[in-house]
Protein backbone atom coordinates (compact mmCIF):
# COMPACT_ATOMS: atom_id res chain seq x y z
CA UNK A 1 0.00 0.00 0.00
CA UNK A 2 1.16 3.68 -1.42
CA UNK A 3 -0.33 5.68 1.34
CA UNK A 4 0.01 6.10 5.25
CA UNK A 5 -2.55 7.43 7.81
CA UNK A 6 -1.38 11.04 6.72
CA UNK A 7 -1.77 11.16 3.66
CA UNK A 8 -5.13 10.49 2.09
CA UNK A 9 -4.26 10.97 -1.94
CA UNK A 10 -0.95 9.85 -3.67
CA UNK A 11 -0.28 9.94 -7.31
CA UNK A 12 2.45 8.86 -8.49
CA UNK A 13 3.72 9.15 -12.45
CA UNK A 14 -0.21 9.77 -13.53
CA UNK A 15 -0.78 10.82 -17.25
CA UNK A 16 -3.64 11.61 -18.77
CA UNK A 17 -3.44 11.82 -22.57
CA UNK A 18 -6.81 12.77 -24.91
CA UNK A 19 -5.03 11.57 -28.63
CA UNK A 20 -2.17 13.47 -29.20
CA UNK A 21 -2.99 15.88 -26.36
CA UNK A 22 -1.33 15.42 -22.99
CA UNK A 23 -3.30 17.05 -20.19
CA UNK A 24 -1.89 15.54 -17.20
CA UNK A 25 1.92 14.67 -17.54
CA UNK A 26 3.58 12.43 -15.08
CA UNK A 27 1.99 14.15 -11.78
CA UNK A 28 3.34 13.23 -8.41
CA UNK A 29 1.53 14.29 -5.25
CA UNK A 30 0.91 13.83 -2.18
CA UNK A 31 -2.04 15.56 -0.07
CA UNK A 32 -2.45 14.93 3.68
CA UNK A 33 -5.09 13.98 5.65
CA UNK A 34 -7.35 17.24 7.33
CA UNK A 35 -5.70 19.83 4.83
CA UNK A 36 -7.26 22.61 2.70
CA UNK A 37 -4.76 21.88 -0.41
CA UNK A 38 -5.65 24.12 -3.17
CA UNK A 39 -4.76 23.48 -6.85
CA UNK A 40 -4.08 26.55 -9.00
CA UNK A 41 -3.52 26.77 -12.29
CA UNK A 42 -4.77 28.68 -15.63
CA UNK A 43 -7.61 27.98 -18.14
CA UNK A 44 -6.86 24.38 -19.58
CA UNK A 45 -3.88 23.55 -17.51
CA UNK A 46 -5.90 20.05 -16.42
CA UNK A 47 -7.25 20.61 -13.39
CA UNK A 48 -10.65 19.73 -14.32
CA UNK A 49 -8.96 16.51 -15.57
CA UNK A 50 -6.79 15.73 -12.65
CA UNK A 51 -10.41 15.98 -10.28
CA UNK A 52 -12.48 13.70 -12.77
CA UNK A 53 -8.95 11.38 -12.09
CA UNK A 54 -8.81 11.48 -8.48
CA UNK A 55 -12.59 11.03 -8.39
CA UNK A 56 -12.53 7.98 -10.51
CA UNK A 57 -14.28 9.23 -13.54
CA UNK A 58 -12.06 9.12 -16.18
CA UNK A 59 -9.28 6.49 -15.95
CA UNK A 60 -5.65 7.12 -16.15
CA UNK A 61 -3.13 6.36 -19.30
CA UNK A 62 -0.31 5.74 -16.97
CA UNK A 63 0.65 6.13 -13.43
CA UNK A 64 -1.14 5.58 -10.42
CA UNK A 65 -3.08 7.00 -7.46
CA UNK A 66 -4.26 5.72 -4.60
CA UNK A 67 -7.41 8.10 -2.59
CA UNK A 68 -7.93 7.05 1.20
CA UNK A 69 -6.53 3.51 0.57
CA UNK A 70 -8.10 2.54 -2.56
CA UNK A 71 -6.34 2.39 -5.76
CA UNK A 72 -7.54 3.90 -9.30
CA UNK A 73 -8.01 1.50 -11.34
CA UNK A 74 -8.56 -1.12 -9.23
CA UNK A 75 -10.77 0.57 -6.73
CA UNK A 76 -13.12 2.69 -8.10
CA UNK A 77 -16.57 2.45 -6.42
CA UNK A 78 -14.51 2.60 -3.52
CA UNK A 79 -13.13 6.03 -4.16
CA UNK A 80 -16.01 7.07 -6.04
CA UNK A 81 -17.84 6.38 -1.84
CA UNK A 82 -15.05 7.94 -0.39
CA UNK A 83 -14.88 11.17 -2.50
CA UNK A 84 -16.98 14.00 -2.77
CA UNK A 85 -16.99 16.14 -5.54
CA UNK A 86 -18.52 19.90 -6.98
CA UNK A 87 -18.47 20.06 -10.84
CA UNK A 88 -17.47 22.78 -12.83
CA UNK A 89 -21.49 23.03 -13.19
CA UNK A 90 -23.97 22.47 -10.73
CA UNK A 91 -25.98 20.23 -12.64
CA UNK A 92 -28.99 19.77 -10.23
CA UNK A 93 -32.39 18.62 -11.26
CA UNK A 94 -34.04 21.85 -12.25
CA UNK A 95 -37.92 20.38 -11.96
CA UNK A 96 -37.08 19.46 -8.19
CA UNK A 97 -36.62 21.15 -4.96
CA UNK A 98 -33.59 21.08 -3.35
CA UNK A 99 -34.35 18.35 -0.65
CA UNK A 100 -35.48 15.94 -3.02
CA UNK A 101 -31.77 16.64 -4.91
CA UNK A 102 -30.62 15.86 -2.25
CA UNK A 103 -31.96 12.75 -0.65
CA UNK A 104 -31.57 11.22 -4.59
CA UNK A 105 -27.74 11.75 -4.25
CA UNK A 106 -28.02 10.49 -0.72
CA UNK A 107 -29.24 7.12 -1.83
CA UNK A 108 -27.07 7.03 -4.57
CA UNK A 109 -24.35 7.25 -2.13
CA UNK A 110 -25.64 4.27 -0.24
CA UNK A 111 -27.32 6.02 2.90
CA UNK A 112 -29.94 4.32 4.09
CA UNK A 113 -33.31 6.60 3.49
CA UNK A 114 -33.19 7.92 7.29
CA UNK A 115 -30.19 9.11 7.02
CA UNK A 116 -30.29 10.49 3.57
CA UNK A 117 -33.30 12.53 4.73
CA UNK A 118 -31.04 13.48 8.33
CA UNK A 119 -28.22 14.69 5.75
CA UNK A 120 -30.35 16.48 3.66
CA UNK A 121 -32.00 18.90 6.45
CA UNK A 122 -28.51 18.91 8.47
CA UNK A 123 -26.66 20.63 5.34
CA UNK A 124 -29.48 22.29 3.48
CA UNK A 125 -29.73 24.35 7.25
CA UNK A 126 -25.70 24.77 7.31
CA UNK A 127 -25.85 26.06 3.33
CA UNK A 128 -28.63 28.94 4.62
CA UNK A 129 -31.32 26.93 2.40
CA UNK A 130 -33.80 25.43 4.84
CA UNK A 131 -36.60 28.24 4.31
CA UNK A 132 -36.60 26.70 0.58
CA UNK A 133 -35.94 23.45 0.96
CA UNK A 134 -38.73 22.47 -0.77
CA UNK A 135 -38.99 25.19 -3.90
CA UNK A 136 -37.93 23.95 -7.26
CA UNK A 137 -33.87 24.26 -8.00
CA UNK A 138 -35.55 26.46 -11.22
CA UNK A 139 -35.96 29.34 -9.26
CA UNK A 140 -32.81 29.33 -6.78
CA UNK A 141 -29.78 32.18 -8.14
CA UNK A 142 -26.60 30.95 -8.96
CA UNK A 143 -25.36 31.24 -5.46
CA UNK A 144 -28.20 29.24 -3.70
CA UNK A 145 -27.41 26.54 -6.87
CA UNK A 146 -23.89 26.47 -6.24
CA UNK A 147 -24.65 25.46 -1.83
CA UNK A 148 -27.02 22.60 -2.98
CA UNK A 149 -24.67 21.25 -5.08
CA UNK A 150 -21.41 21.83 -2.19
CA UNK A 151 -24.41 20.33 0.14
CA UNK A 152 -24.60 17.47 -2.22
CA UNK A 153 -20.53 16.68 -2.89
CA UNK A 154 -20.48 16.50 1.27
CA UNK A 155 -23.77 15.60 2.39
CA UNK A 156 -22.24 11.69 2.62
CA UNK A 157 -19.42 13.00 4.98
CA UNK A 158 -16.65 12.21 2.38
CA UNK A 159 -12.68 11.75 3.38
CA UNK A 160 -11.97 14.03 0.87
CA UNK A 161 -13.91 16.67 -1.09
CA UNK A 162 -12.60 18.00 -4.49
CA UNK A 163 -14.29 21.65 -5.18
CA UNK A 164 -13.88 23.13 -8.67
CA UNK A 165 -14.30 27.00 -8.67
CA UNK A 166 -16.49 26.56 -5.28
CA UNK A 167 -17.10 30.70 -5.37
CA UNK A 168 -17.10 31.38 -9.25
CA UNK A 169 -19.75 33.67 -10.08
CA UNK A 170 -21.24 33.93 -6.61
CA UNK A 171 -22.26 37.17 -4.53
CA UNK A 172 -20.11 38.39 -1.57
CA UNK A 173 -22.52 36.85 0.89
CA UNK A 174 -22.92 33.29 -0.93
CA UNK A 175 -18.77 33.09 -1.64
CA UNK A 176 -18.50 33.66 2.38
CA UNK A 177 -20.93 30.52 3.22
CA UNK A 178 -18.66 28.36 0.90
CA UNK A 179 -15.53 29.39 2.87
CA UNK A 180 -16.88 29.22 5.91
CA UNK A 181 -18.41 25.66 4.89
CA UNK A 182 -14.61 24.48 3.38
CA UNK A 183 -13.19 25.96 6.56
CA UNK A 184 -16.20 23.39 8.89
CA UNK A 185 -15.27 20.30 6.53
CA UNK A 186 -11.51 21.17 7.57
CA UNK A 187 -12.16 21.57 11.25
CA UNK A 188 -13.35 18.06 11.15
CA UNK A 189 -10.53 16.73 10.06
CA UNK A 190 -11.67 16.18 6.68
CA UNK A 191 -9.68 16.92 3.59
CA UNK A 192 -10.38 19.77 0.80
CA UNK A 193 -8.85 19.67 -2.81
CA UNK A 194 -9.94 22.91 -4.08
CA UNK A 195 -9.26 24.40 -7.64
CA UNK A 196 -9.75 27.73 -7.89
CA UNK A 197 -8.57 30.98 -9.84
CA UNK A 198 -9.44 33.29 -6.72
CA UNK A 199 -5.84 33.75 -5.48
CA UNK A 200 -6.77 35.69 -2.56
CA UNK A 201 -9.22 33.05 -1.62
CA UNK A 202 -6.60 30.03 -1.80
CA UNK A 203 -4.47 32.34 -0.15
CA UNK A 204 -6.82 32.84 3.14
CA UNK A 205 -8.41 29.17 2.90
CA UNK A 206 -5.34 26.53 1.67
CA UNK A 207 -3.08 25.11 4.27
CA UNK A 208 -0.96 24.55 0.95
CA UNK A 209 -0.86 25.17 -2.67
CA UNK A 210 0.46 23.83 -5.82
CA UNK A 211 0.83 25.98 -8.90
CA UNK A 212 -0.20 23.38 -11.80
CA UNK A 213 0.14 23.35 -15.73
CA UNK A 214 -0.21 19.69 -16.68
CA UNK A 215 2.06 18.95 -13.73
CA UNK A 216 2.99 20.38 -10.28
CA UNK A 217 5.32 23.64 -10.85
CA UNK A 218 5.74 24.42 -7.53
CA UNK A 219 4.24 23.04 -3.78
CA UNK A 220 4.42 24.13 -1.02
CA UNK A 221 2.43 26.80 1.84
CA UNK A 222 1.26 30.29 0.30
CA UNK A 223 3.63 31.45 3.40
CA UNK A 224 6.57 28.83 2.53
CA UNK A 225 6.07 30.00 -1.88
CA UNK A 226 6.19 34.20 -0.87
CA UNK A 227 9.50 33.55 1.48
CA UNK A 228 10.96 31.62 -1.49
CA UNK A 229 10.39 33.82 -4.06
CA UNK A 230 9.98 37.18 -2.61
CA UNK A 231 12.07 36.71 0.87
CA UNK A 232 9.50 38.09 3.52
CA UNK A 233 8.64 41.50 3.23
CA UNK A 234 8.26 44.64 5.64
CA UNK A 235 7.35 48.05 5.19
CA UNK A 236 9.08 50.97 6.42
CA UNK A 237 7.27 53.98 6.41
CA UNK A 238 9.32 57.26 7.23
CA UNK A 239 8.76 61.03 7.84
CA UNK A 240 9.50 63.08 5.80
CA UNK A 241 9.64 60.92 2.61
CA UNK A 242 12.57 58.38 2.16
CA UNK A 243 15.58 59.44 0.28
CA UNK A 244 18.45 57.92 -1.77
CA UNK A 245 21.10 57.28 1.16
CA UNK A 246 18.20 55.68 3.28
CA UNK A 247 17.82 52.85 0.71
CA UNK A 248 21.67 52.83 0.62
CA UNK A 249 21.93 52.52 3.66
CA UNK A 250 19.21 49.81 4.26
CA UNK A 251 20.72 47.57 1.39
CA UNK A 252 23.62 47.18 3.11
CA UNK A 253 22.10 45.62 6.15
CA UNK A 254 23.50 41.71 5.65
CA UNK A 255 20.29 39.66 5.38
CA UNK A 256 18.28 42.36 3.32
CA UNK A 257 17.86 40.92 0.22
CA UNK A 258 16.00 43.79 -1.47
CA UNK A 259 14.99 47.83 -0.63
CA UNK A 260 12.82 49.77 -2.92
CA UNK A 261 11.15 52.94 -2.17
CA UNK A 262 7.25 52.51 -2.66
CA UNK A 263 4.64 55.13 -1.71
CA UNK A 264 6.54 57.14 1.13
CA UNK A 265 8.40 53.97 2.41
CA UNK A 266 10.87 51.53 2.28
CA UNK A 267 9.56 47.93 1.14
CA UNK A 268 12.46 45.66 2.56
CA UNK A 269 12.85 41.98 1.49
CA UNK A 270 14.91 39.45 3.82
CA UNK A 271 14.74 36.07 4.83
CA UNK A 272 14.83 36.70 8.20
CA UNK A 273 12.86 39.69 9.00
CA UNK A 274 13.07 39.10 13.14
CA UNK A 275 16.67 39.80 12.75
CA UNK A 276 17.22 42.46 10.09
CA UNK A 277 14.04 44.53 11.30
CA UNK A 278 15.70 46.02 14.15
CA UNK A 279 19.16 46.36 12.34
CA UNK A 280 17.43 47.81 9.57
CA UNK A 281 15.21 50.52 12.04
CA UNK A 282 18.95 51.27 14.01
CA UNK A 283 20.68 52.08 10.51
CA UNK A 284 17.71 53.95 9.66
CA UNK A 285 17.58 56.14 12.96
CA UNK A 286 21.63 56.53 12.81
CA UNK A 287 21.12 58.01 9.44
CA UNK A 288 18.98 60.72 10.21
CA UNK A 289 15.27 59.48 9.08
CA UNK A 290 12.10 59.38 11.51
CA UNK A 291 10.50 55.71 11.28
CA UNK A 292 6.78 56.10 11.98
CA UNK A 293 5.58 52.86 11.73
CA UNK A 294 6.78 49.04 10.74
CA UNK A 295 3.90 46.62 9.35
CA UNK A 296 4.41 43.32 7.71
CA UNK A 297 3.96 43.38 3.73
CA UNK A 298 2.50 40.25 2.03
CA UNK A 299 3.36 39.89 -1.16
CA UNK A 300 -0.20 38.82 -2.46
CA UNK A 301 -0.37 35.18 -3.92
CA UNK A 302 -1.42 36.71 -7.58
CA UNK A 303 1.90 37.88 -7.62
CA UNK A 304 3.87 34.35 -6.62
CA UNK A 305 1.27 32.18 -9.54
CA UNK A 306 2.03 35.00 -12.22
CA UNK A 307 6.10 34.49 -11.28
CA UNK A 308 5.64 30.61 -11.20
CA UNK A 309 2.65 30.01 -13.77
CA UNK A 310 3.03 32.79 -16.26
CA UNK A 311 7.08 33.44 -15.72
CA UNK A 312 6.29 37.24 -14.75
CA UNK A 313 7.44 39.50 -12.24
CA UNK B 1 -20.30 7.35 8.27
CA UNK B 2 -19.08 6.24 4.96
CA UNK B 3 -20.78 5.75 1.68
CA UNK B 4 -21.69 2.50 0.08
CA UNK B 5 -22.10 1.06 -3.31
CA UNK B 6 -26.13 1.18 -3.58
CA UNK B 7 -27.37 -2.16 -4.64
CA UNK B 8 -29.07 -2.45 -7.84
CA UNK B 9 -32.72 -2.59 -6.37
CA UNK B 10 -31.90 0.71 -4.53
CA UNK B 11 -30.27 1.87 -7.93
CA UNK B 12 -33.30 1.44 -9.40
CA UNK B 13 -35.95 2.34 -7.45
CA UNK B 14 -34.10 5.48 -6.88
CA UNK B 15 -33.51 6.32 -10.65
CA UNK B 16 -37.14 5.55 -11.28
CA UNK B 17 -38.31 7.73 -8.82
CA UNK B 18 -36.30 10.30 -9.60
CA UNK B 19 -37.46 10.18 -13.17
CA UNK B 20 -41.04 9.57 -12.97
CA UNK B 21 -41.24 12.95 -11.07
CA UNK B 22 -39.64 14.51 -13.45
CA UNK B 23 -41.70 13.44 -16.29
CA UNK B 24 -44.90 14.02 -14.20
CA UNK B 25 -43.72 17.80 -13.71
CA UNK B 26 -43.09 17.68 -17.72
CA UNK B 27 -46.84 18.60 -19.46
CA UNK B 28 -45.20 17.84 -22.93
CA UNK B 29 -44.01 14.53 -22.45
CA UNK B 30 -47.29 13.59 -20.13
CA UNK B 31 -49.47 14.43 -23.13
CA UNK B 32 -46.89 12.08 -25.58
CA UNK B 33 -47.51 9.64 -23.70
CA UNK B 34 -50.61 9.55 -22.91
CA UNK B 35 -51.68 11.12 -26.41
CA UNK B 36 -51.00 7.61 -28.56
CA UNK B 37 -53.05 5.14 -26.56
CA UNK B 38 -55.91 7.60 -26.12
CA UNK B 39 -55.95 8.37 -29.66
CA UNK B 40 -55.94 4.42 -30.89
CA UNK B 41 -58.15 3.23 -28.23
CA UNK B 42 -60.78 5.99 -29.12
CA UNK B 43 -60.53 5.59 -33.00
CA UNK B 44 -60.81 1.08 -32.22
CA UNK B 45 -63.58 1.98 -30.09
CA UNK B 46 -65.32 4.40 -32.40
CA UNK B 47 -64.49 1.77 -35.28
CA UNK B 48 -66.39 -1.02 -33.62
CA UNK B 49 -69.22 0.70 -32.43
CA UNK B 50 -69.42 2.31 -35.58
CA UNK B 51 -69.51 -1.12 -37.81
CA UNK B 52 -72.68 -1.90 -35.50
CA UNK B 53 -73.99 1.20 -36.73
CA UNK B 54 -73.65 1.46 -40.60
CA UNK B 55 -73.42 -2.67 -41.56
CA UNK B 56 -70.91 -2.79 -44.38
CA UNK B 57 -71.81 -2.76 -48.10
CA UNK B 58 -71.86 -6.20 -50.33
CA UNK B 59 -68.34 -5.25 -52.01
CA UNK B 60 -67.31 -4.52 -48.69
CA UNK B 61 -68.23 -7.56 -47.09
CA UNK B 62 -66.69 -9.76 -50.16
CA UNK B 63 -63.45 -8.07 -49.80
CA UNK B 64 -63.52 -8.62 -45.96
CA UNK B 65 -64.17 -12.00 -46.43
CA UNK B 66 -61.24 -12.38 -48.67
CA UNK B 67 -59.11 -10.82 -46.33
CA UNK B 68 -59.95 -12.99 -43.13
CA UNK B 69 -61.34 -16.51 -44.66
CA UNK B 70 -62.30 -17.12 -41.18
CA UNK B 71 -65.05 -14.92 -41.11
CA UNK B 72 -66.90 -16.38 -43.57
CA UNK B 73 -70.23 -17.44 -43.08
CA UNK B 74 -70.67 -15.17 -40.05
CA UNK B 75 -72.94 -12.22 -40.12
CA UNK B 76 -71.82 -9.72 -42.13
CA UNK B 77 -72.02 -6.83 -39.74
CA UNK B 78 -70.47 -9.18 -37.24
CA UNK B 79 -67.64 -10.28 -39.03
CA UNK B 80 -66.52 -6.89 -40.27
CA UNK B 81 -66.25 -5.94 -36.07
CA UNK B 82 -64.52 -9.01 -35.70
CA UNK B 83 -61.92 -7.90 -38.54
CA UNK B 84 -61.80 -4.31 -37.09
CA UNK B 85 -61.08 -5.25 -33.53
CA UNK B 86 -58.24 -7.28 -34.66
CA UNK B 87 -56.92 -4.49 -37.38
CA UNK B 88 -56.71 -2.24 -33.94
CA UNK B 89 -55.23 -4.61 -31.78
CA UNK B 90 -52.07 -4.35 -34.88
CA UNK B 91 -52.17 -0.73 -33.81
CA UNK B 92 -52.30 -1.43 -29.97
CA UNK B 93 -48.72 -2.79 -30.82
CA UNK B 94 -47.50 0.69 -31.72
CA UNK B 95 -47.88 2.12 -28.51
CA UNK B 96 -44.48 0.35 -26.65
CA UNK B 97 -42.63 1.73 -29.37
CA UNK B 98 -43.85 5.00 -29.88
CA UNK B 99 -44.69 6.18 -26.17
CA UNK B 100 -41.56 5.09 -24.26
CA UNK B 101 -38.77 6.55 -26.93
CA UNK B 102 -39.77 10.42 -25.81
CA UNK B 103 -38.73 9.64 -22.01
CA UNK B 104 -35.71 7.27 -22.75
CA UNK B 105 -34.75 10.41 -25.27
CA UNK B 106 -35.36 12.56 -22.64
CA UNK B 107 -34.11 10.70 -19.70
CA UNK B 108 -30.66 10.76 -21.30
CA UNK B 109 -30.50 14.20 -23.90
CA UNK B 110 -32.25 16.21 -20.72
CA UNK B 111 -29.39 15.50 -18.17
CA UNK B 112 -26.59 16.04 -21.07
CA UNK B 113 -27.87 19.71 -21.43
CA UNK B 114 -28.57 20.38 -17.88
CA UNK B 115 -25.15 18.66 -16.89
CA UNK B 116 -26.39 16.40 -14.50
CA UNK B 117 -24.57 12.89 -15.72
CA UNK B 118 -21.24 13.94 -14.55
CA UNK B 119 -22.34 14.53 -10.79
CA UNK B 120 -24.72 11.46 -11.38
CA UNK B 121 -21.27 9.43 -12.60
CA UNK B 122 -19.69 10.28 -9.45
CA UNK B 123 -21.70 8.28 -7.11
CA UNK B 124 -20.71 4.47 -6.67
CA UNK B 125 -23.46 3.20 -8.75
CA UNK B 126 -22.26 1.36 -11.64
CA UNK B 127 -22.66 3.15 -15.33
CA UNK B 128 -24.48 -0.38 -16.22
CA UNK B 129 -27.44 0.18 -13.21
CA UNK B 130 -27.77 3.51 -14.02
CA UNK B 131 -28.28 2.23 -17.79
CA UNK B 132 -30.38 -0.70 -17.14
CA UNK B 133 -32.46 1.51 -14.41
CA UNK B 134 -32.90 4.44 -16.45
CA UNK B 135 -34.08 1.95 -19.56
CA UNK B 136 -36.85 0.51 -16.52
CA UNK B 137 -37.68 3.55 -16.13
CA UNK B 138 -39.01 4.55 -19.30
CA UNK B 139 -40.11 0.68 -20.21
CA UNK B 140 -42.14 0.52 -17.00
CA UNK B 141 -45.00 3.18 -17.90
CA UNK B 142 -45.10 2.42 -21.31
CA UNK B 143 -46.28 -1.46 -21.11
CA UNK B 144 -48.53 -0.21 -17.91
CA UNK B 145 -49.93 2.32 -20.47
CA UNK B 146 -50.44 -0.12 -23.19
CA UNK B 147 -51.47 -3.02 -20.92
CA UNK B 148 -54.65 -0.59 -19.11
CA UNK B 149 -55.41 0.66 -23.00
CA UNK B 150 -55.72 -2.93 -24.05
CA UNK B 151 -57.92 -3.72 -20.75
CA UNK B 152 -60.16 -0.68 -21.70
CA UNK B 153 -60.12 -1.83 -25.51
CA UNK B 154 -61.44 -5.14 -24.14
CA UNK B 155 -64.19 -4.16 -21.86
CA UNK B 156 -65.10 -1.47 -24.40
CA UNK B 157 -65.33 -4.43 -26.87
CA UNK B 158 -67.04 -6.56 -24.80
CA UNK B 159 -69.50 -3.78 -24.40
CA UNK B 160 -70.01 -2.37 -27.99
CA UNK B 161 -69.06 -5.22 -30.15
CA UNK B 162 -70.30 -8.72 -31.47
CA UNK B 163 -69.22 -12.09 -30.21
CA UNK B 164 -66.78 -12.26 -33.42
CA UNK B 165 -64.67 -8.99 -32.03
CA UNK B 166 -65.00 -9.92 -28.08
CA UNK B 167 -63.08 -13.57 -29.96
CA UNK B 168 -60.38 -11.29 -31.47
CA UNK B 169 -59.91 -9.56 -28.89
CA UNK B 170 -59.24 -12.32 -25.96
CA UNK B 171 -57.50 -14.63 -28.25
CA UNK B 172 -54.80 -16.49 -26.40
CA UNK B 173 -52.54 -15.24 -29.39
CA UNK B 174 -53.48 -11.79 -29.08
CA UNK B 175 -53.54 -11.66 -25.21
CA UNK B 176 -49.90 -13.16 -25.26
CA UNK B 177 -48.86 -10.79 -27.55
CA UNK B 178 -49.70 -8.13 -24.96
CA UNK B 179 -47.73 -9.58 -22.15
CA UNK B 180 -44.70 -10.77 -24.01
CA UNK B 181 -44.74 -8.61 -26.88
CA UNK B 182 -45.13 -5.42 -25.67
CA UNK B 183 -42.67 -5.28 -22.69
CA UNK B 184 -40.10 -6.43 -25.83
CA UNK B 185 -41.22 -3.96 -27.91
CA UNK B 186 -40.76 -1.35 -25.47
CA UNK B 187 -37.49 -2.24 -24.26
CA UNK B 188 -35.99 -2.44 -28.15
CA UNK B 189 -37.77 1.47 -28.05
CA UNK B 190 -35.79 2.58 -24.84
CA UNK B 191 -32.60 1.18 -25.86
CA UNK B 192 -32.91 2.14 -29.69
CA UNK B 193 -34.02 5.59 -27.55
CA UNK B 194 -31.04 5.75 -25.19
CA UNK B 195 -28.48 5.00 -27.90
CA UNK B 196 -29.41 7.00 -30.39
CA UNK B 197 -29.87 10.17 -26.94
CA UNK B 198 -26.00 8.76 -26.88
CA UNK B 199 -25.09 10.71 -30.50
CA UNK B 200 -27.18 13.42 -31.01
CA UNK B 201 -27.96 16.69 -28.77
CA UNK B 202 -31.41 17.42 -30.11
CA UNK B 203 -34.72 15.78 -28.90
CA UNK B 204 -36.53 16.40 -32.40
CA UNK B 205 -33.71 14.84 -34.49
CA UNK B 206 -33.43 11.39 -31.84
CA UNK B 207 -37.21 11.35 -32.12
CA UNK B 208 -36.83 11.14 -35.96
CA UNK B 209 -34.32 8.87 -35.95
CA UNK B 210 -36.27 6.47 -33.03
CA UNK B 211 -39.36 6.89 -34.72
CA UNK B 212 -37.81 4.09 -37.03
CA UNK B 213 -38.38 2.00 -34.90
CA UNK B 214 -42.08 1.69 -35.79
CA UNK B 215 -41.49 0.64 -39.56
CA UNK B 216 -40.88 -2.57 -38.75
CA UNK B 217 -44.42 -3.13 -37.09
CA UNK B 218 -46.47 -1.12 -39.21
CA UNK B 219 -45.08 -3.37 -41.64
CA UNK B 220 -45.98 -6.73 -40.28
CA UNK B 221 -49.34 -4.88 -39.45
CA UNK B 222 -49.52 -4.59 -42.94
CA UNK B 223 -49.27 -7.66 -43.96
CA UNK B 224 -50.92 -9.47 -41.28
CA UNK B 225 -54.12 -7.18 -42.59
CA UNK B 226 -53.49 -7.68 -46.37
CA UNK B 227 -53.42 -11.52 -45.30
CA UNK B 228 -49.85 -12.04 -46.53
CA UNK B 229 -48.63 -13.09 -43.26
CA UNK B 230 -50.47 -15.14 -40.69
CA UNK B 231 -49.72 -14.73 -37.05
CA UNK B 232 -49.25 -18.19 -35.81
CA UNK B 233 -48.33 -19.66 -32.77
CA UNK B 234 -44.57 -20.40 -34.58
CA UNK B 235 -44.43 -16.79 -36.26
CA UNK B 236 -45.50 -15.61 -32.64
CA UNK B 237 -42.59 -17.80 -31.01
CA UNK B 238 -40.05 -16.69 -33.61
CA UNK B 239 -41.01 -13.30 -32.98
CA UNK B 240 -40.57 -12.84 -29.51
CA UNK B 241 -36.83 -14.83 -29.65
CA UNK B 242 -35.94 -12.56 -31.94
CA UNK B 243 -37.23 -9.16 -30.00
CA UNK B 244 -35.09 -11.19 -27.06
CA UNK B 245 -31.92 -11.20 -29.08
CA UNK B 246 -32.50 -7.56 -30.80
CA UNK B 247 -33.30 -5.99 -26.76
CA UNK B 248 -30.29 -7.81 -25.72
CA UNK B 249 -27.91 -6.21 -28.61
CA UNK B 250 -29.72 -2.69 -28.57
CA UNK B 251 -29.01 -3.13 -24.89
CA UNK B 252 -25.45 -3.67 -24.95
CA UNK B 253 -24.48 -0.89 -27.97
CA UNK B 254 -26.35 1.42 -25.56
CA UNK B 255 -23.90 0.05 -22.96
CA UNK B 256 -20.95 0.51 -25.24
CA UNK B 257 -22.00 3.96 -26.05
CA UNK B 258 -22.53 4.85 -22.28
CA UNK B 259 -19.36 4.72 -21.01
CA UNK B 260 -17.97 7.33 -18.10
CA UNK B 261 -15.20 8.63 -19.94
CA UNK B 262 -17.20 8.83 -23.41
CA UNK B 263 -19.77 10.55 -21.60
CA UNK B 264 -17.64 13.12 -19.83
CA UNK B 265 -15.32 14.14 -22.30
CA UNK B 266 -16.69 13.27 -25.52
CA UNK B 267 -20.37 14.20 -25.08
CA UNK B 268 -21.45 17.81 -26.23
Amino acid sequence: MLADVATILRAEGLTKRFGGLTAVDALDLEVREGEVFGFLGPNGAGKTTTLRLFCALIAPTSGTAEIAGARLGRDDARIRATVGILTEQPGLYERQSAAQNLRFFGALYGLPRKVAAEQTDRYLRLMGLWDRRDEAVATFSRGMKQKVAIARAAMHEPRIVFLDEPTTGLDPDAARTVREFIGRIRDEGRTVFLCTHNLDEADRLCDRVAFFRRKVLRLDTPAGLRAELYGQATEFRLVPRPREEDLVRVRAVDGVRSAVAEDGGIVVSSDDPLRTNPQVIRVLVAGGADVAYVTERRVPLEDVYLRIVEGVG
Amino acid sequence: MIALRPDRVTIIRTICAREWREAAGNRLLVAMTLLPPVVILLAGIGAVGAAAIYPPSERDVEALYAASPAMRGLDPTEAVQGIIATYFLILFMLIPTVVPLTMAIYSVIGEKSARTLEPLLATPAGVGELLFAKSIASTIPAVLVTWVAYVVYLVSVRAVGSQPAVNAVTASRWILAIIILVPLLTLLSVNLGIFISTRVNDVRVAQQIGGLVVVPVVGLGIAQVTGRVVFSDSAFVQTALFLIALDVAVFYLARLAFQRENILVRWR
